[in-house]
């Protein structure tokens, strides 16, 4: 049987998707956000991520850390054993919740993602997938009942700089899944330092007829702790304030 | 402007200063607030004690003890309210017992007696050991850490439709009339006559003070109110009530009386027994929705009683109406302490059920709860009773239900620790050369059987000898066959089901779970190893972590999922096998009620990770840090897997962070988790909402936030009224939560 790399799982989210869902996050991303709030799904390998404050001196690193000082990141699972966590929760998805694929990039790992969404379909469970939409994959959109991707900045050079890949792509696999036929959700993470084209964004998604909804994220530092831990340099964003998110949410919108 | 706001805004100022007063007077109290308003100025009383043993019981010591201390008790009338009464004082204040007895009261010379002959807060002079002894039975109450229910007095509920038909003059009748049947009872029918005469005199000089108010107001508005509510007072001093405001005043009137007596907290279902006079008095067009919300939020002022609204009735129909919702309004009103418990079934009106989430998420009061009714009416029948009385159960305690008039069921005054019956188990297995779990398991087992025996003998003696110690006087005047038998509800209920809950499951399940993961499946500990962890607590912080961090009971399909599932087993059916006298019969569930400290303080560190002295677990609740992201989904269904199944609970006590809106889809969010958690077979749910920032900042000036309300457990209680230690515990468990 195939097995996928997954970073974790979590239960009861009511922020990836409507109803309550779990939300599976898939390590490895090809491109790797300088905000990332969840860096530690951009390897695509198992990674330690450390903690020294919790660190109670034992000396037995090797033997298997139990203190939370050394943490590892990042499980070689089967499709079976992610529908069982995923199953757990059956009774609380009711018509609208269900699974948040996520991560990283879950449409890296497509064939593994794609042995899941089938199990879970066979379940009856409602599938979600959150991606960076560098992939186009008609199979697995087809199969699913909600797309969220972002578009993160408009101009394709600054998009590089940020993110490590040009947004040509994105932007035309965007035009293509909005042909499918299935509900599409498009946000924006809020960097006030960068001039993301927020406007330009929300002009070029009005008219795909899929994209229900353009929503804003603005950033926040969670992940930065995370950084830490991953030895990787903080990026000290700033929050927006509620002026800035008030002022751009004049180009949001819910298509009815 | 003497408008119903601007008087609700008066009245909660009122209470407020009334909370910050009391909290000076009584010290922290770490209980329900139960509605009492502050000692007056010169307030005394006089006990007579009519024991060698230095306190009062039986028919004489109790009824003239109640009488002295109505007696003492002046009017309570507020200008600004519709009805009037208040309670202060009762009587166990003055049988030593440290539990309840209150600042003020402990520079009386009689507890200082008791304070200095070693009296504790558990029961102390409420019990007449002299003559009703039970020594044979204190070592093994000790050694499993059991509250025995001995002297536990009310936990049981009082039919209201009995009063509402007789009033306090018709009480008289009944009781004269019974008399006369059974000569030989003129002891018990003495006392409840003297009772209700007290309580009638009560009564008497409300009208009397509020005349003396009415002279001297001016303003007419309010001297129309205070005519209306003297005209009220009177109508109801003998007489049964009439009218939704009479009910009302009435309820306000015996609830004071029976608090007063053993502040019993047992209330009834709301939105039924008082829809006839709402809807007589609006056919009459002499009520409107508005003053029937005013009338409820000064009750649930006057005493935030355990009350219950919708469910459904024999025939599965819903039993939701217009007052329901009047009642939720009211609520929202008044916005204080209430103890209302919506009764969830698949029948019932979901805009309801939606109206009362709402104003959860809105008001963070911890208010209302929610109980369901399919699990705990199958449940209860499971014993043997038909659905007519098991669907008559209602939720009027912490963590309990009841059938009003007739059942007496100790609810919630008798728990086993369980932590401490595996610590026993694991004392015994020490001395073995074979060390296996599941030879901890047998031995655990046979601890079980001997505690649940004592504690079954614990019961026995308190129901036999119950009315010669704390009779029941004033409950009795709403049960069945008491005034009619000359009996105390102790002697002649119909339904003798007593609840009795283990506590600590989570500690016990997953210790047998850490124990399985590290000793049996990896290897990682050994035996000798956890025995010198647990008597050294844990000098050595790795190994208690490699147990903490094992996988826990309420993570999802794990080994200690399985063993609270295995002792849920085992406790159901070593409660249901002990043989009981008579007809009694014992019902388990699993619930701590507040005493995860002091429970916790009696057991030595744990294969769990717990180290000596700390909490036990909360109810049936999993331990803290059961999951890294605390999915309120996985408690959900954890804890509909440990349901005992015989009518009593195992309460889902759910923490939430405001951060769920109060729009549609934070509501049908949470309504979504109530209702799956009860198709799953979840019996009672307590949810607390509160905002994390205010939490902590009222954790550290409990002064500033006099209005803030927890649900602690089955009750909701002001915060800056609790010891800090109880704050903390309920910081904790929320940071947990969220």
């Amino acid at each position: 049987m195939l097995k996928g790399c997954i970073a974790d799982i979590e239960r009861a989210a009511t922020h990836d998707g409507p109803g309550l869902r779990t939300t599976v996050f898939f390590k490895g991303c090809p491109l790797s956000c300088v905000w990332c709030h969840n860096p530690e799904c951009i390897s695509f390998i198992p990674e330690i991520m450390e903690y020294p404050e919790k660190c109670i001196g034992c000396g037995k690193c090797d033997e298997g850390c139990f203190s939370g000082a050394r943490v590892v990141c990042g499980k070689e699972m089967t499709s079976d054993e992610v529908l069982k966590e995923v199953l757990l929760d059956k009774d609380y998805y009711k018509t609208d919740g269900g699974v948040t694929f996520s991560g990283g990039e879950p449409l890296a790992q497509p064939e593994f993602l794609e042995e899941i969404i089938d199990k879970c379909k066979n379940s009856g469970i409602n599938c979600a997938i959150e991606t960076s939409m560098i992939y186009f994959n008609e199979d697995i959109f087809k199969k699913l009942d909600l797309i969220m991707c972002d578009l993160k900045i408009w101009d394709t050079e600054d998009h590089k700089q940020y993110t490590g890949v040009g947004n040509e792509q994105i932007k035309d696999n965007i035009l293509k899944a909005n042909r499918l036929d299935i509900p599409i959700i498009v946000r924006t993470p809020v960097i006030p330092e960068i001039n993301q084209g927020i406007e330009e964004i929300s002009k070029f998604l009005k008219p795909l007829k899929n994209v229900m909804q353009y929503e804003l994220l603005p950033y926040h530092p969670l992940g930065e702790g995370k950084r830490r831990s991953l030895r990787l340099k903080e990026t000290n964003f700033s929050i927006p304030n509620k002026e800035y998110v008030k002022e751009l949410e004049k180009y949001v919108f819910i298509r009815k | 402007m003497y408008s119903y706001e601007n008087r609700l805004k008066e009245m909660r100022k009122t209470k407020i200063r009334h909370t910050l007063e009391k909290r000076k007077q009584n010290g922290y109290t770490d209980l329900d607030d139960f509605g009492t308003v502050p000692i007056s100025e010169g307030y005394c009383v006089e006990p007579w004690y009519n024991s060698t043993n230095g306190s009062f019981y039986g028919y004489d010591g109790m009824c003239e003890n109640f009488c002295r201390v109505i007696d003492a008790h002046v009017p309570y009338i507020d200008k600004n309210e519709m009805l009037c009464g208040r309670w202060r004082d009762m009587l166990v204040n003055y049988r030593g017992d440290l539990h309840y007895m209150p600042d003020w009261l402990k520079d009386n010379l009689k507890n200082l007696e008791f304070i200095k002959n070693g009296a504790t807060n558990q029961w102390s002079k409420r019990w007449d050991e002299q003559r009703f002894p039970y020594d044979h039975l204190k070592p093994l109450q000790a050694k499993y850490n059991i509250t025995t229910g001995i002297d536990a007095d009310a936990h049981f509920a009082c039919d209201y439709s009995i009063g509402f038909k007789l009033g306090f003059g018709g009480f008289l009748e009944k009781i004269e009339k019974y008399r006369k049947i059974n000569p030989d009872k003129s002891e018990f029918y003495d006392a409840e006559e003297r009772c209700v005469k007290a309580i009638i005199r009560f009564i008497e000089r409300h009208i009397k003070e509020i005349d003396s108010l009415i002279k001297n107001e001016q303003d007419e508005a309010i001297k129309q109110n205070l005519k209306t509510m003297k005209e009220t007072c009177e109508n109801i001093r003998y007489n049964p009530p009439k009218t939704f405001r009479e009910a009302c005043q009435w309820t306000a009137f015996f609830n004071c009386a029976a608090r007063i007596y053993t502040r019993d907290g047992a209330g009834f279902q709301v939105d039924g027994l008082l829809y006839p006079y709402y809807e007589n008095d609006v056919k009459n067009g002499i009520l409107d929705d508005e003053t029937a919300k005013f009338l409820i939020a000064n009750l649930l002022l006057i005493d935030p009683h355990y009350y219950q609204l919708s469910g459904v009735d024999e025939e599965d129909r819903d039993m939701t109406n217009h007052l329901s919702y009047l009642i939720l309004d009211a609520a929202d009103s008044i916005n204080i302490a209430c103890n209302l418990t919506v009764r969830v079934h698949e029948n019932c009106d979901r805009e309801f059920l939606k109206k009362a989430v709402y104003y959860l998420l809105k008001n963070k009061n911890g208010w209302p709860r929610f109980c369901n009714d399919k699990a705990l009416l199958d449940g209860y029948m499971r014993n043997g009773v038909d659905k007519k009385t098991a669907r008559e159960r209602i939720a009027v305690g912490c963590n309990w239900m009841c059938v009003p008039g007739k059942e007496f069921p100790m609810n919630d005054t008798v728990k086993i620790n369980i932590a401490k019956v595996l610590e026993e188990a694991l004392k015994d297995m020490k001395v073995e050369n074979e060390k296996s779990l599941e030879r901890l398991f047998e031995i655990f087992k046979e601890h079980l059987k001997s505690a649940v025996e004592v504690t079954a003998a614990g019961i026995n003696l308190h129901i036999d000898h119950a009315w010669e110690v704390t009779p029941e006087l004033i409950m009795n005047l709403m049960m069945k066959n008491t005034l009619e038998r000359g009996e105390d509800i102790s002697q002649c209920a119909e339904l003798y089901t007593v609840g009795i809950d283990g506590a600590g499951l989570a500690v016990v399940a997953d210790s047998f779970g850490a124990i399985q993961t590290r000793i049996e499946n990896e290897k990682l500990l050994s035996w000798d190893e956890l025995y010198t962890a647990l008597e050294n607590n844990f000098d050595d912080e790795r190994t208690r972590l490699m147990l903490n961090t094992a996988p826990k009971y309420c993570q999802g399909g794990t080994v200690s999922d399985e063993w609270a599932k295995r002792l849920t087993e085992v406790w159901v059916s070593t409660v249901k096998s002990q043989e009981m006298s008579k007809c009694r019969q014992l019902i388990p569930g699993w619930f701590s009620w507040s005493r995860t400290i002091e429970y916790g303080s009696k057991v030595g560190a744990t294969p769990n990770g717990r180290r000596a002295g700390e909490p036990i677990s909360h109810g049936a609740n999993p331990n803290p840090h059961f999951r890294t992201d605390g999915a309120v989904t996985a408690q959900c269904n954890g804890i509909a897997s440990i349901q005992c199944g015989f009518g009593n609970t195992a309460p889902l006590q759910l923490e939430f962070d405001p951060h769920l809106a109060t729009d549609e889809k934070g509501v049908e969010t949470v309504l979504n988790l109530i209702e799956t958690h009860f198709k799953q077979g979840g019996t009672l749910i307590n949810i607390n909402v509160l905002d994390k920032d205010k939490l902590l900042e009222a954790n550290k000036n409990p002064d500033l936030y006099p209005d803030l309300v927890v649900r602690v457990t089955g009750f909701t209680a002001y915060f800056a009224s609790l010891s800090p230690q109880f704050r903390q515990l309920v910081v904790d468990r929320f940071l947990e939560g969220i």
